[in-house]
């Protein structure tokens, strides 16, 4: 096990460093000079150049890469051009937003598609799958800007429900920073209102997030159930006269989980990237707007910064998913 | 299990239960005036950046010693109650204000201003570019505790159209947050060290910004003590639609961001006031004038007679005005060009034949920021007018740092870029020197324009103290300028905001960027 652990960890690092690598270069190639965009319209050669000096964009591209690697594993990974800010600072403060949406996101999903899949699997061919069916297309074939603004159209101005953006109402603090989720952080310091307000405007954001992951844990929840369902030990266990909720709650469930568990480990790191068209249509403060905002300002150290953020994360999930496969099929721990 | 299903759906349907409808924020008695504006703050230092949403917090901010105000903008004293100047236009003397103090109760003294101005130019950023050129901080001299005197290197009779946008910082605060010898560069950040009518309170960077009235206000209020707001919060919101919800439900009592459609829509909505200002905003499609077809003369000019104007002004549902010189219309000095070519067909063939290309038979690239959509559909109208004369146009659209970065240089710059341009002054020099050589390399000199007697002109108008001699100068300018048809003349597009009709004061000054909005007068009239 702690061979397993340590390989993965090796190649957790070389995977990362290579994602660096390929951004840096990306970044470095596109066009644009973000010097000249901070200076102003306006600023002369020399401005520019006082601006390119401060932010060492005056070096060659080894330089800066030496540079930037260096700062990484010190934990600095640069000042933004545009904040003037350090990156490290920046993500620490955007990226319990982006968490708390997609861990609210992901409840849904699974919260939904778990059940609803289980159901269309058990009742195949019926009307209920045949809604889910439909429920699971369109949740993919949506565009995510299009189904929020649809979203903020009708339940925060036609019925005024919800709200239309942000994670609090504007003239209330954010509560005290415990974990910077605001959800956790009202409950923790009894602020019943702040956590009234924190849930209903992550409501919208968190299902439009949530809605092709639901749909994708659904149809792959079914199509497992569904094979499962003809096994031969649900056929016994059918035989055997045990309850049809137990076998397929537990004995069922548990097998068709598997292929789940991945594609919700996929899907998490799909939903911290992706996070960016329902932050840009919420103004959700987190990562997701950050980077954009950052990349339309050629402003490359705050993008690299998040790159390597998700990609941590991503790798990391599925890291942890490779562990509890070992746990739900013991077959894989001898291995 | 089932009874904890039901509690929770219970609760949970509890607590989405319709929200009231959305009063005004309020601090006390005071009302909190909300601005939704599409673009971030990141930085309010008044001497290391500027756009239009970081001028609209320093201008709320600071002080400065004059300001533009009204329409046609006027400069008025502000901190300064009176100025004058040499008649070379050299030396310019200002006399301060005597009651004018800072947040932390400091006066605002002629030390103050000298710091500040001297602090500009060494940082070498954000407004530097304005004066830097003529003025040195050596030059800067305290002439009493309220007496401050620029000494120029050469003369500059423009220097006034940019005081209003060298805000002055208070040295006691500045220089008690240096790190590192860098003028409180870290600090100014997100703090601020002025004197304007607003003080920062919260400041949440790519969520809100909210400022509190400076309750003694040295200036007093213009919408009177009683009516002043107990503050405003700039909040971000990115997307037009967003915003329109946001002023529908009255989230936001003024918008800056809706689509020109929205504008249109919303502005017969009972509650909701649209403001419609022509601006100083100029739209242009520059050509290449050093490299390409486009530097055929002929060519550019069977251009600019193929195309159809009022299709530039439909792009914008009517709320433009079509442009009559190089300078926009609210410019000091403008003046009607009546040669600037209007839609003729037959003229337009007349100058093709003269061009090296007689048949058309050839391509051209024309390059607009991706996601402006109104540049998008003027670049549909010129490929659909120069079919006509077998010219195929190639619209493509590029993100703006690149657009930049490809028009910066002769050999790179496309046949024809669209280009929004917004002087920030309202003497004519800010216009005129777009076509000077030495613009070269900045986005608004995309043409690469060069003729020696224009660049002859602008420099001497400059340097001429009275406006009687310089009126002339411009006028010719500008009539060189259309001659040698280094672009398209296009449109001004009107600046629009959307606000709920209880909001008062709004007041539009075209030399404001777009979006800006002065909120010192703003006030909220209702109960």
């Amino acid at each position: 096990m702690v061979l397993f652990v340590g390989k993965r960890l090796v190649l957790f690092g070389f995977m990362l460093l290579g994602l660096l690598t390929i951004m840096f270069l990306i970044t470095n190639v596109a066009p644009g000079d973000p010097a000249k965009l901070m200076a102003g319209q306006n600023a002369t050669q020399d401005m520019v150049e006082t601006i390119r000096r401060e932010y060492g964009l005056d070096k060659s591209l080894p330089e800066q890469y030496a540079v930037y690697i260096g700062g990484v594993l010190r934990g600095d990974l640069g000042r933004s051009i545009v904040s003037t800010k350090p990156v490290v600072e920046e993500l620490l403060r955007y990226f319990p937003a982006t968490f708390e949406l997609v861990l609210v996101a992901m409840g849904l999903g699974i919260l939904i598609g778990v059940p609803f899949g289980m159901l269309s699997a058990v009742y195949r061919d019926s009307w209920i799958d045949h809604a889910t069916r439909i429920f699971s297309v369109s949740g993919v074939a949506l565009p995510a800007f299009w189904f929020g603004l649809l979203l903020q159209l009708y339940f925060a101005v036609h019925l005024e429900w919800l709200p239309v953006s942000g994670r609090l109402e504007l003239i209330t603090p954010p509560p005290e920073p415990l974990t910077r989720l605001y959800l956790i952080d009202s409950l923790l310091r009894g602020e019943f209102d702040t956590f009234r307000e924190a849930f209903q405007h992550i409501i919208l954001p968190a299902l439009v997030l949530s809605f092709p992951c639901l749909a994708s844990i659904l149809r792959v929840n079914r199509a497992e159930m569904l094979e499962v369902l003809q096994s031969d030990y649900i056929v016994a266990a059918r035989a055997n006269g045990i309850p049809a909720f137990r076998i397929i709650t537990v004995y069922a469930l548990k097998n068709a989980m598997l292929p789940t568990l991945a594609i919700i480990g996929l899907r998490f790191g799909w939903m911290l990237g992706s996070t960016v068209l329902v932050e840009t249509v919420f103004d959700w403060p987190g990562i997701g707007l950050y980077a954009v905002q950052s990349a339309l300002y050629s402003d490359f150290k705050p993008v690299l910064g998040v790159t390597l953020l998700i990609g941590f994360c991503f790798i990391f999930i599925n890291f942890l998913i490779d562990l509890a496969y070992g746990w739900l099929d013991p077959r894989l721990r001898t291995q | 299990m089932k009874k904890i299903v039901m509690l929770g759906l219970a609760a949970a349907l509890l607590s989405t239960a319709a929200l009231p409808a959305a009063a005004f924020e309020r601090v006390g008695d005071r009302k909190v005036i909300v601005f939704g504006g599409r673009q971030q703050v990141p930085v309010i230092d008044p001497h290391v950046r500027y756009d239009w949403s970081i001028r609209m917090m320093q201008q709320s901010l600071y002080d400065a010693m004059a300001k533009y105000n009204g329409n046609p903008a006027k400069i008025e004293p502000w901190l300064a109650q009176k100025w004058e100047s040499s008649p070379d236009a050299k030396t310019w003397t200002f006399h301060l204000v005597k009651n004018a103090k800072f947040h932390n109760g400091d006066p605002v003294d002629a030390e103050a201003v000298r710091y500040s101005f001297e602090r500009g130019l060494k940082l070498n950023k954000g407004v530097a570019w304005m004066l830097k050129d003529v003025l040195d901080p050596s030059g800067i001299e305290v002439v009493d505790a309220h007496t401050v005197r620029f000494n120029l290197k050469s003369s500059y009779a423009p220097f006034i159209s940019w005081i209003p946008w060298w805000y002055i910082v208070n040295p006691k605060q500045v220089k008690a947050n240096e790190v590192d010898g860098d003028y409180g560069q870290k600090w100014l950040t997100e703090n601020a060290a002025g004197s304007g009518p607003f003080k920062t309170k919260r400041w949440e960077q790519n969520v809100l910004y909210e400022l509190v009235a400076a309750d003694d206000y040295w200036k007093g209020w213009p919408q009177g003590e009683k009516n002043r707001p107990a503050g405003i919060i700039y909040k971000i919101i990115r997307e037009p639609a967003a915003q329109k919800a946001a002023l529908q439900r009255g989230e936001a009592d003024i918008v800056e961001g809706l689509t020109p459609d929205d504008y249109d829509q919303i502005k017969s909505t009972k509650g909701i006031v649209v403001q419609s200002h022509a601006g100083m905003t100029t739209f242009g499609i520059k050509f290449n004038t050093q490299t390409g077809p486009t530097k055929d003369i002929n060519l550019r000019k069977a251009i600019a007679y193929a195309v159809d104007y009022d299709s530039f002004v439909k792009v914008y549902n009517g709320a433009a005005i079509l442009e009559t010189s190089p300078f926009p219309q609210g410019m000091q000095g403008h003046v009607d060009v009546p040669e600037r070519p209007k839609q003729d067909l037959a003229k337009a063939k007349e100058y093709l034949a003269k061009s090296a290309y007689p048949n058309g038979g050839i391509e051209l690239d024309y390059y607009h920021v991706a996601g402006l959509e109104e540049a998008r559909r003027i670049g549909l109208v010129l490929l659909d007018n120069l079919s006509k004369l077998n010219i195929k146009v190639n619209v493509t659209p590029e993100q703006w740092p690149n657009m930049v970065a490809k028009g910066s240089k002769p050999d790179t710059a496309p046949n024809m870029t669209s280009v929004y341009v917004t002087p920030i002054s309202t003497d004519p020099d800010a216009v005129a020197y777009q076509y000077h050589r030495n613009a070269w390399g900045q986005y608004f000199a995309m043409s690469h324009y060069d003729n020696a007697d224009v660049n002859a002109l602008i420099d001497k108008a400059r340097t001429l103290g009275k406006w009687e001699e310089r009126a002339p100068l411009y006028a010719e300018i500008q009539k060189k300028i259309v001659a040698d048809q280094p672009e398209v003349f296009g449109m001004i597009q009107n600046r629009r905001w959307a606000h709920r009709d209880y909001l008062k004061g709004f007041a539009f000054s075209p030399v404001r960027f777009t979006g800006e909005v002065d909120l010192y007068p703003l006030w909220i009239d209702a109960k």
